[in-house]
């Protein structure tokens, strides 16, 4: 490397080490500080916490004064459940589309495709009337069903992609062995998607777990509260205690972060992947 | 094993018709290789067969019965893809014995056959591996397998070999050859290589622009191409063609001349003064020399040293090419004017239309060129 | 390469395909008609009602509109939002496009170390929930914390510092950067992923031909990724006009100080809501959400007649 190559590249790396500082400065500043003692909180802000600062008092507060449990529990159940669902019928509404042809086909990918670009929350109203009437109001199933329906069109303009990369001869292949049209999707095309799992999840199940619009009108009891949901009213009620905000909103930061670190890699090979150009 | 007999079948996508009329019988135990050029229809009347494409119309019998509405795995067929097409997440064993599973083979009987394909095909020790975890070869042999166990009663292959490196596919066309023998099985198998064309096949159907152009024995192919295009096709380098019309017609001897070629003289049977004539010659019949029925000439431009032989490229006086094969050590060199001559057997002569027309050898002009 | 499909459907009998239809696509049509196609047409269908303080509804036409629009206690509020939603929308695309861009193009330097790390550590905040990033910055901003006067202060622009999010001058405008530092992730990974697709024989090719690092970014590079960036900026309009969340969780339902943070989203709720100043209305929540549905629909149309046919799509 000549001297202005390194130099370059020296810049180059300025700029992206500022930039990440930026992108995680933030995050980190919340999270260190919830570890802190008030005073140190005020006092020293940018410090991170020691012996003599650390503090775990505003879990402590959390967990005495929220059902954060219960919210990480909902949030849980609803996202995985969501997850799974609009995984399946995605896949298999994909696979009939890509592999079936049949009059019509075309007017109902249109019409599957008016989800992606216009968002289920302009149904709100008539989506909450739905509930209550059905007496689903103030439930997870609620919550799942809601978003199953918002992550269904993404995830099949997705999935639809990824199968039609799945080489025709395999199909075929299956067919001529004799593998019934409903095995060769479970048995053959199914397991091939695992790496659209990745790309899937960031567009439909990143947005479905920090959520605030649906659990916040459909859902009003703490037993059905989502971790979003729960911390966004924690926080409004706890303005002026730093500790259990901070200690609150790193709470529903970490799992997330941890969950990221680990998946960061097929995440973001999802998100790159040809599916979505 | 079964026969297998096509009648009048169609095929069309929307208003383009890519098969046309096909008639082709297939007897029991027999291989028949399709071959064309790229886009002929091969793949597209393979996989009627199979029951992958629909059929627009017309008859496929599999073993006397009418299959065209049956699904692929009630027609008795097997089919190896030139992908391979094995399931990625299923180990050999599994992809060997996974259809077998959905048409009512007993487990037993499921691990029976698996042993003895793997025997049959060396696979014995790869039957636990994954298809990532194989070579090319091996995987073509798995597909293979996988054929052979469902026991068809017709084998379809497309292209099987074209994936593989060139050594490999000799071994694998032995291979194939050899399978062929010991089960006696009715197989159709489409290929680009003409030599696997002619070594495996007992018979070659010859495909262009949706159509048969011809069927027959390899040799017969070769020695008896039915029209132009066959003639061009099979061999290689192609055939050499020569325009050339018949100018007069005395005591039963027509002669004719062209750019190229030295005039000679056909028995004029059914030709006329006017008719235009296609001579093909091909390479490896030109012979340097001065005597002969056909004699033509042109100005070396290349050679291409094989080996054994050469190729010699000549252009001749219409600023055309052709092509001789050269035995030996000494080659012509560039800018020689090289007269080239060919037996009578070995000039085919097509109509104007394109069709081969037979000539009967005794009544050519003896050997002695006529001079124009 | 997309392969082509099979043709099995052709021999299959009629009522097999039925079945298999109705099997594969049955539950996610259902799930996504029952709840997702449904509720807007009946959304828009309500929106043409009116009800009385006992809870029965009548037909009243286009009358909830022409209030909306027409009704000073309606159409201001209203026309604010709209505004501040188009002030919002305008700062992304004036932020995140060109950082997005610039970000993708230095990931995207052939050699780069680290390259895997950067991605990471830059696209994290758009995976966490906009109710945690915005209430975060609401307390980084906060006077009463300080980090952000002290960090000023250290870089020697201390006099720069003012309460920014609760300036009626600069909340939105501060809220809608925020949203640009949460998002940029996503262009920047779109267009990064992009730029990996462009051979490398073209730029090769290019750097045959004598064009610097600069030239072969903006004069091959970026033409290239121009439908990606146009994608890009449709994702951000219909995200942006729906948006709620952002406002909701730093401002409240009544996106202070004094409306000047208040977009559609917040408007819609506290329309059908209702909050400490009015009562829920789910009529007119069911006007506005039309009206928003139309605003998208015609950002789409725009985008689609305007923009989409003039970019050229190049294939490898
Ligand atoms: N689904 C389809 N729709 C329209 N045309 C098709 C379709 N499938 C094949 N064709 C056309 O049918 C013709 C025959 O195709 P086919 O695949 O049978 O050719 P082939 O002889 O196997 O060629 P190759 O040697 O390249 O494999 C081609 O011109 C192709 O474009
Ligand atoms: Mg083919």
């Amino acid at each position: 490397m000549t001297a202005e190559q390194r130099a370059k590249s020296l810049g180059v790396h300025l700029v992206l080490i500022a930039y990440s500082l930026l992108a995680v400065g933030p995050i980190l500043l919340v999270v260190m500080n919830s570890f802190k003692v008030r005073s140190a909180i005020f006092g020293s802000p940018l410090a991170p916490p020691d012996a003599a600062t650390f503090s775990l008092v505003g879990y402590e507060k959390v967990f005495r004064s929220s059902h954060i449990l219960t919210y990480y529990s909902n949030s849980l159940i609803v996202t995985l459940v969501s997850m799974a669902l609009v995984l399946l019928f995605g896949a298999m509404a994909a696979w009939a589309l890509t592999e079936y042809r049949f009059r019509g086909s075309t007017a109902l990918a249109l019409f599957l495709s008016i989800g992606i670009m216009v968002p289920i929350r302009l149904g709100s109203v008539a989506i909450l009337n739905m509930m209550r009437s059905a007496g689903l109001n103030d439930t997870l199933t609620a919550l799942i069903l809601v978003y199953v329906a918002q992550g269904l069109p993404m995830s099949i303009f997705i999935l639809s992609e990824f199968i039609q990369q799945i080489p025709r001869d395999l199909r075929d292949a299956a067919r001529c062995d004799g593998v019934p049209e409903t095995r060769i999707f479970f048995e053959v095309v199914a397991p091939l998607l695992r790496p659209a799992i990745a790309t899937v999840a960031v567009f439909t199940i990143v947005p479905i777990w920090n959520d605030l619009w649906f659990p916040l009108i459909l859902t009003s009891s703490d037993s059905t509260h989502t971790v979003t949901l729960g911390v966004q009213q924690f926080l409004g009620q706890y303005i002026t205690d730093w500790n259990s905000v901070l200690a609150a909103l790193s709470m529903a930061i970490l799992p997330v972060v941890m969950i990221y670190v680990i998946l960061s890699r097929q995440l973001i090979a999802g998100l790159t992947s040809g599916a979505v150009k | 094993m079964a026969n297998l007999r096509i009648e009048h079948l169609n095929k069309r996508y929307g208003a383009t018709t890519v098969l046309k009329d096909i008639n082709l019988g297939i007897e029991d135990g027999e291989f028949v290789v399709l071959v064309g050029p790229s886009g002929c229809g091969k793949s597209t009347l393979l996989r009627m067969i199979a029951g992958l494409d629909g059929v627009s119309s017309g008859d496929i019998h599999i073993a006397e019965r009418c299959v065209n509405t049956l699904a692929p795995a009630a027609r008795g067929i097997a089919m190896v893809f030139q992908s391979y097409a094995l399931y990625p997440h299923m180990n050999v064993r599994k992809n060997m014995t996974f259809g077998l599973k959905f048409t009512g083979v007993a487990p037993a009987e499921r691990e029976r056959r698996v042993a003895e394909a793997a025997r049959m095909l060396r696979l014995v020790d790869l039957l636990d591996r994954y298809p990532r975890d194989l070579s090319g070869g091996q995987r073509q042999r798995v597909a293979i397998g996988r054929a052979i166990v469902r026991q068809p009663a017709v084998f379809l292959f497309d292209e099987p070999l074209s994936n593989l490196d060139a050594a490999l596919r000799v071994s694998t066309r032995v291979e194939i050859a050899n399978l062929h023998r010991v089960l006696k099985a009715t197989i159709v198998y489409v290929t680009h290589d003409q030599v696997e064309a002619m070594t495996l096949a007992d018979r070659i159907v010859v495909m262009n622009n949706g159509r048969i152009e011809q069927v027959g024995k390899p040799l017969d192919l070769y020695y008896e191409p039915a029209n132009l295009f066959v003639a061009g096709f099979i061999g290689s380098p192609a055939m050499n063609f020569f325009d050339a019309k018949v100018e007069t017609i005395e005591g039963g001897r027509a002669r004719v001349a062209g750019a190229g070629f030295l005039n000679l003289d056909l028995p004029a049977a059914s030709l006329k003064v006017g008719d235009t004539l296609t001579l093909g010659v091909r390479p490896e019949h030109l012979v340097r020399g001065v005597n002969g029925p056909f004699a033509a000439e042109g100005i070396v431009e290349l050679v291409e040293r094989l080996g054994e032989a050469s190729f010699a490229y000549l252009r001749r006086v219409d600023g055309r090419m052709f092509v001789a094969e050269v035995r030996g050590r000494r080659t012509p060199s560039r800018g020689e004017t090289v007269t080239l001559v060919a037996a009578a057997p070995d000039v085919h002569v097509f109509d104007a239309s394109g069709i081969r027309v037979a000539m009967p050898i005794a009544s050519w002009s003896d050997g002695a060129i006529v001079q124009s | 390469m997309a392969e082509p499909v099979s043709n099995i459907t052709a021999q299959m009998p009629r009522a097999k395909l039925a079945g298999l239809l109705l099997f594969f696509l049955g539950p996610a049509v259902v799930i996504y008609t029952l709840f997702s196609i449904y509720p807007l047409v009946a959304t828009m269908a309500l929106s043409t009602y009116t009800s009385d303080p006992s809870g029965a509804r009548s037909f009243v036409g286009l009358a909830n509109f022409e209030t909306l629009l027409g009704d000073a206690l309606w159409s201001k509020p209203f026309w604010n939002a709209l505004g501040n939603n188009l002030i919002f929308f305008a700062v992304h695309m004036c932020m995140q496009n060109p950082i997005g861009i610039a970000l993708a193009g230095l990931l995207s330097l052939p050699g780069l170390r680290l390259k895997g790390f950067y991605r990471t550590v830059m696209f994290l905040p758009t995976m966490l929930s906009v109710v945690i990033v915005g209430f975060s910055w609401n307390l980084i901003l906060s006077p009463l914390w300080g980090v952000a006067a002290g960090a000023l202060k250290a870089v020697g622009l201390g006099s720069l510092f003012a309460p920014w999010l609760g300036l009626e001058s600069s909340a939105l405008v501060t809220l809608s950067l925020i949203s640009v530092w949460q998002f940029v992730g996503i262009p920047m990974m779109l267009i990064y992923a992009a730029l990996l697709n462009i051979p490398e024989e073209l730029i090769d090719a290019a750097r045959v031909d004598g064009l610097g690092q600069f030239r072969i970014f903006f004069h091959i590079k970026l033409p290239l990724v121009l439908p990606t960036i146009s994608l890009v900026s449709v994702l951000t309009f219909v995200a942006n006009f729906n948006a709620f969340d952002l406002i909701y969780s730093v401002k409240g339902a009544l996106a202070g100080p004094n409306f000047a943070t208040d977009i559609l989203g917040t408007f819609f709720y506290r329309t059908f809501f209702g909050n400490q100043l009015q009562l829920g209305n789910p009529t007119m929540g069911a006007a506005v959400a039309t009206v928003m549905f139309f605003i998208i629909l015609l950002g789409l149309c725009l985008y689609l007649f305007l923009v989409q046919r003039r970019i050229r799509r190049y294939a490898f």
